[in-house]
């Protein structure tokens, strides 16, 4: 029973250790919710979105703010140095007056665009595991599962946060994220809705902003 | 000079006042007979040596690439443009060097004035070095002005004097240069024959003095002041400088000009640089057999790589560009070109970056032979790594990393699709950013941002809205607008100047938008941004 029990692939409710400290999203309604006081970094966060500008980016940019900021205090010590954020196949243009408003370094901002799917993952790939992106946004037209464990993992080995945005569709998929959200705009604000959170629990959020 | 050559004991008895003159100009006191000084010269064993001077009078003009018809050089002098040197035409009008910009203009309105480019004619001086690297091992950049080869090895090998001569003068007028020439057994001797124009060949050392006693002041680098101060003194050339006593020589014009002299006459060693092309790597890999296993021809570029590494590292250089030519029996060459941010000599990197690029290339048939060249090679930017105490190992040198992950993108993905982004002084909401190297500097923007909110999506091109009774619309349903009209009207000095009042609207959807409406042409409503 006891080999048993060591196995690693044996996992157990009561055994959750994963005590690391989340960055602080900013919001700290979203932040009660989620394990760790904040976003999990070093891991795979997705955010399913309707259509594209319902706020995905206005809930990221407190968060985004402060890992390209000189010296995060919040980081846990873990970079003495703010981190590269990589924008792999936006959507749109990122308008840097917009970011800078937010507080954004713009010296520190990569954007990439590849050519198709495979490239997408690839680069996002590179730029996880390079340590040097702090984040890695990325905008698959499609991430089934074996992709969505291969960034996991490439997010962990670079200490990076990897946050891809996927269609509403996907939400049935398996996915190996360790946060996943759904937007929905309400009419007069956003509704967040946590479809799983590793060490936390499923919760709707209304009206965050 | 005895005195200097005396034990050290009976050196260290002088006052130091009155040796230390004498020991740093060991030729000063005019009695001593030349023969005194042969120990430090060239020895009568040593190889004789012969310089070949091309001296280009004409290079300020010559270095500047310009088609203008009438042309004058111009240089700053004292804070006025003064006419240095002119074209054939210019000089017909009656331009000539010294004349101020102005004066030259009132006489020929329809003249070129071109400010004299130093940089380019260092260029042109070291393409011509390049070139003159053919005919010896031994070339030297003199000056502005002046190019120096070493031929006494060569003379045999180009069939003699005159053949080497005229092959050289032949090249340098194809290439449209105008130079004097002279030959003799010091450098500075030839240098000052062919600034006197002397076009002479001096191959004795015995026949130097005769040679130069004739030649003017004028040939000489020396500065104007001086050679005003001779003239003043009577002494009109060479000769004149040499007949007078070496003591006081050197005290009116120092001991540099008094060991020019002896330079020239070949009484003094003159040590010259060499001037060295730069160095490219070329190696070739040829196999017994066509090889066509990818595997292998990895290995192989490996190799090459490695031999490369060694090849820059014992000459501490680095280079930015390699180019892989995987040859093939029937068909034409592959040709694979690797390009780095940084100058590099890794082997490992450059191994990395290879990988990537060799999955995407296509082989048509077996290969029979590699080849690696490398671009033009620089001096290797070594990286001082940071004094950080709290960095952990691996998080050092993160710029250095960003380049080397900014490189392995574009390696796969293309040039232009990895890029930073900086803002723009710039009022036009399409022109206030723009994309940058990932590598480069980063510009500071000046602009002062408003703190009017901008979207954080921007469309790359406003989109038309349609209208719904005279409001706009999107995506089926009547905008709401939230805020606004914010009215920004810049541009006329160029061709894109913009007229709009610029509105945040939100849609059906409750969608946050950017839109404006034109107010110069049709005043139509657009779509530039979303909120996000």
């Amino acid at each position: 029973m006891e080999k048993l029990l060591e196995n690693p692939r044996v996992w157990r409710g009561s055994s959750q250790t994963d005590t690391r400290v989340g960055l602080t999203s900013g919001y700290p309604k979203l932040d009660r919710c989620l394990p760790g006081g904040g976003w999990p970094l070093q891991a795979l966060t997705e955010i399913l979105i309707g259509q594209y500008g319902i706020g995905e980016l206005r809930l990221l940019m407190p968060a985004l703010a402060q890992l390209s900021a000189e010296e995060s205090e919040s980081y846990a010590g873990e970079y003495a140095e703010p981190g590269w954020i990589a924008w792999i196949a936006p959507p749109f243009q990122p308008y840097a007056p917009a970011l800078q408003q937010c507080g954004i370094d713009l010296s520190r901002m990569l954007i990439v665009r590849p050519k198709d799917d495979s490239e997408l993952l690839w680069s996002a790939e590179q730029a996880l595991s390079s340590g040097t992106c702090a984040a890695v946004l990325l905008w698959p037209d499609k991430l089934d599962d074996q992709a969505s464990r291969r960034l996991q993992l490439a997010a962990e080995k670079g200490h990076s946060w990897a946050i891809a945005f996927r269609p509403l569709n996907a939400r049935h998929q398996t996915s190996a994220a360790a946060l996943r959200l759904e937007l929905q705009s309400t009419g007069e604000g956003t509704r967040v809705h946590i479809l799983k959170s590793r060490g936390g629990r499923p919760t709707v959020l209304n009206d965050l902003f | 000079m005895s005195r200097a050559r005396k034990s050290p004991v009976a050196a260290r008895d002088t006052a130091p006042t009155s040796s230390a003159k004498q020991q740093t100009l060991p030729f000063a006191e005019p009695a001593v007979p030349a023969a005194a000084v042969k120990p430090l010269s060239i020895t009568p064993t040593a190889v004789q040596r012969l310089w070949f001077c091309i001296y280009l009078p004409n290079l300020p003009l010559q270095a500047c690439r310009s088609s203008a018809e009438a042309l004058a050089i111009v240089e700053e002098q004292h804070g006025i443009y003064r006419v240095l040197q002119t074209d054939a035409k210019a000089a017909a009008a009656g331009i000539m060097a010294g004349q101020s910009s102005n004066a030259a203009l009132a006489l020929l309105p329809a003249l070129t004035l071109q400010e004299r480019n130093p940089l380019r004619e260092q260029q042109v001086l070291e393409r011509l070095a390049t070139w003159l690297e053919r005919f010896s091992s031994f070339v030297s950049i003199a000056g502005r002005d002046v190019l120096l080869l070493e031929i006494a090895g060569s003379v045999r090998l180009f069939g003699g004097l005159p053949t080497l001569r005229q092959k050289i003068s032949e090249g340098l007028a194809a290439e449209g240069f105008s130079a004097a020439m002279a030959i003799a057994p010091t450098p500075l001797a030839a240098t000052w024959l062919a600034r006197a124009g002397r076009r002479v060949c001096i191959r004795a050392k015995e026949n130097l003095p005769a040679a130069i006693r004739q030649l003017p002041l004028t040939c000489l680098h020396w500065s104007n002041g001086q050679r005003e101060s001779l003239t003043g003194m009577g002494i009109n050339n060479i000769g004149d400088c040499l007949r007078l006593p070496r003591e006081g020589f050197t005290r009116r014009f120092g001991a540099e000009r008094l060991l020019d002299l002896d330079r020239a006459l070949g009484d003094l060693p003159d040590p010259r640089d060499s001037w060295r092309a730069a160095e490219r790597f070329c190696a070739d890999f040829e196999m017994t057999e066509e090889q066509s296993d990818r595997e292998l021809l990895l290995n192989i570029c490996r190799e090459l790589l490695l031999s490369h590494e060694q090849f820059l590292l014992a000459r501490q250089l680095a280079t930015q560009r390699l180019r892989f030519s995987f040859f093939h029996l029937k068909s034409a060459a592959s040709e694979l070109s690797l390009g780095s941010a940084l100058a590099d000599r890794s082997a490992t990197r450059w191994f990395d970056l290879l990988k990537i690029r060799f999955e995407a290339l296509r082989l048509p048939e077996a290969v029979i032979a590699v080849r690696l060249r490398s671009g033009l090679s620089q001096p290797l930017q070594a990286e001082t790594a940071r004094l950080n105490f709290h960095s952990k190992d691996g998080k050092q040198g993160r710029r250095y990393s960003i380049a080397q992950l900014a490189e392995r993108l574009t390696a796969r993905i293309g040039d232009q699709s990895v890029n930073a982004m900086t803002m723009v002084a710039e009022h036009r909401p399409e022109y206030a950013w723009s994309t940058q190297d990932p590598l480069s500097d980063w510009a500071v923007s000046t602009l002062v941002t408003n703190d009017i909110p901008r979207p954080l999506w921007m469309l790359p091109k406003p989109a038309l809205l349609t209208l719904d009774c005279g409001y706009p619309s999107h995506r089926g349903g009547r905008l709401m607008l939230l805020e606004g009209p914010e009215r920004l009207e810049t541009g006329w000095w160029d061709e894109d100047s913009i007229s709009r009042d610029y509105y945040t609207a939100m849609n059906a959807a409750g969608i946050r938008l950017w839109v404006f409406r034109n107010r110069q042409q049709a005043p139509d409503w657009y779509l530039h941004g979303i909120f996000g």
